[in-house]
C-alpha cells in the first residue's frame, strides 16, 4: 500500500491516457449519482 | 417536415426519426445488439414521451428481431429448446415488469425511473465496454494474448432439474435458462428493449452455448419477450403508435443490413471503444434531461384532436374502442414487416450470388 502511493505520481505520468479515462469515468458517476440522489428528495 | 401521432399526441420529424433509426440499425448490425437502448432514449429526446418510446420501441425491436431470427431460422443457426426455456423465464419476468410499470404509473412516478433506468443501464454497459475495449487495444498494441477458460461454472450450474440440449451439446440445469429469461422479460417490460445486451453475454459466459447459434437464439427468445409487452403496452395503456412504430421499422431494418455487411470488414476493439464512448454520452445526456430540462419536456405543445387526418383518426379510435385487437394487429403488423425483410435481404442475397457466379 506505501509502495502504491510513493509510486502512484510516476505511475499517473507514465499512463496518462488511464489517469484520464480513470478520472472522466470517476466524474461520470460523481454526476448521476449525486443528480439521481438530488432528485429524489 | 413534422408529422402527428396521433396516440402519442406529440409531432416529430420524420427525417429524424428515420435518420435516428437507421443509425441504431447500423449499430445493431454492426454489433449484434437490439439498439432498443439507444433508440428509446432518442425517442424521448425527440420529445416522445418516456411511456410511449418504451411500448413504441418495444413494437420496433418485434419486427427487427422477427426479421432477424427468419434469417437464422433459414440458415438453422437457432436453438429451440434452450430458447423456449429463456420464454418460460421471460413469460413471468414480463408479467413482473409490467407489474412494477403499472405500479410506478399509479404513483406518477413512471417517466423518472425510465430514464433514471436508461442512464444507468448506460453507464454501467458504457463503462464495461470502454474498459474492455481500451483493454483490448492495449493488448494488440503489446502483442499480448490471453488464453480464456472454456466454461466457468457457477452456482447456478448447480441448480436441479438438469436436462440435455442436443443443438447446443449442453446438459444444465433448466433453471440456469429460466432465470435469466426472468431478469431480461423485466428489464424489457420496463424498458422497451429487447434484452440482448443482457441475454448475449449471459448465454455465452453463463450458459455456454456455441457462439454460432447465440445470434439467432437471442432474437428468436426476444421475439416472445417483444409480443407480450406490445400486447400488455397495447392493451393496458393503449400506447402503441402504429405510424411511429411503421418509421421506426422501416430505418432499422435497413440500418440492420447495412451495419451487418460494414461489420465484416472494420477493427471491433475501436469500434467497441466507440459505441462505449457513444453510450456514455447518450446516458450524460439523458442526465441532463432529468435532472435540469424536466421544464423543457412539459412544454412539448399538443395539437387538437380534432382536427387529425382520416387516418390518424382511424388508429386512434381502433386503439381506444378496440384495445385487444389493436394490440394483436399491431404485433401482426410488426411480424409481418419482419417476414418480409428477411425474404427481401434473402432474394437479394441470392440474386447477388448469381450475379458473381455468372461474372467468375
Amino acid at each position: 500500500m506505501t509502495n502504491l502511493i510513493k509510486n502512484l505520481p510516476t505511475e499517473i505520468k507514465k499512463n496518462k491516457l488511464k489517469t484520464g479515462i480513470f478520472l472522466g469515468l470517476s466524474a461520470y458517476w460523481g454526476i448521476i449519482l449525486v443528480g439521481t440522489f438530488l432528485s429524489l428528495n | 417536415m413534422e408529422v402527428f401521432l396521433p396516440i402519442a399526441e406529440v409531432s416529430v420529424n420524420i427525417i429524424a426519426i428515420f435518420s435516428l433509426s437507421g443509425i441504431v440499425g447500423i449499430l445493431s448490425g454492426l454489433f449484434g445488439v437490439g439498439g432498443g437502448f439507444l433508440m428509446t432514449p432518442f425517442l424521448i429526446f425527440l420529445g416522445v414521451p418516456p411511456t410511449y418510446a418504451v411500448a413504441n420501441e418495444a413494437n420496433n425491436i418485434l419486427a427487427t428481431s422477427v426479421s432477424g431470427s427468419t434469417t437464422h431460422y433459414l440458415k438453422n443457426t437457432l436453438d429451440y429448446k434452450m430458447g423456449l426455456m429463456i420464454v418460460v423465464g421471460g413469460i413471468f419476468g414480463t408479467l413482473l415488469g409490467i407489474w412494477t410499470f403499472t405500479y410506478f404509473k399509479g404513483i406518477g412516478k413512471i417517466d423518472i425511473v425510465i430514464s433514471l433506468a436508461y442512464m444507468y443501464i448506460l453507464a454501467i454497459i458504457g463503462t464495461a465496454m470502454l474498459v474492455e475495449g481500451l483493454g483490448e487495444i492495449d493488448k494488440a498494441r503489446k502483442k499480448i494474448t490471453t488464453k480464456k477458460k472454456l466454461h466457468v461454472h457457477y452456482w447456478i450450474h448447480g441448480l436441479p432439474l438438469r436436462m440435455r440440449f442436443p443443438k447446443s451439446k449442453l446438459y444444465e440445469s433448466a433453471f440456469t435458462p429460466i432465470i435469466i429469461g426472468l431478469m431480461v422479460g423485466f428489464i424489457a417490460a420496463i424498458m422497451g428493449i429487447g434484452g440482448a445486451f443482457i441475454l448475449v453475454p449471459a448465454m455465452i459466459y453463463i450458459i455456454g452455448m456455441p457462439t454460432r447459434l447465440i445470434p439467432g437464439t437471442s432474437l428468436f427468445v426476444t421475439i416472445f419477450v417483444s409480443v407480450i409487452v406490445t400486447f400488455l403496452h397495447a392493451f393496458n395503456y393503449g400506447s402503441i403508435d402504429l405510424i411511429l412504430v411503421f418509421m421506426l421499422v422501416l430505418g432499422s431494418i435497413v440500418g440492420v443490413q447495412v451495419g451487418q455487411k460494414l461489420g465484416e470488414s472494420v477493427d471491433s476493439a475501436g469500434l467497441k471503444t466507440l459505441l462505449a464512448i457513444l453510450l456514455l454520452l447518450v446516458g450524460i445526456a439523458i442526465a441532463y434531461d432529468t435532472f435540469f430540462a424536466e421544464q423543457m419536456i412539459n412544454e412539448v405543445i399538443k395539437i387538437d384532436k380534432n382536427n387529425l387526418n382520416p387516418l390518424s383518426m382511424f388508429i386512434k379510435k381502433l386503439s381506444e374502442d378496440m384495445p385487444i385487437l389493436y394490440g394483436l394487429f399491431s404485433i401482426i403488423f410488426a411480424l409481418t414487416l419482419g417476414v418480409a425483410a428477411a425474404f427481401i435481404r434473402r432474394f437479394f442475397s441470392n440474386m447477388r450470388k448469381k450475379y458473381y457466379k455468372k461474372t467468375n
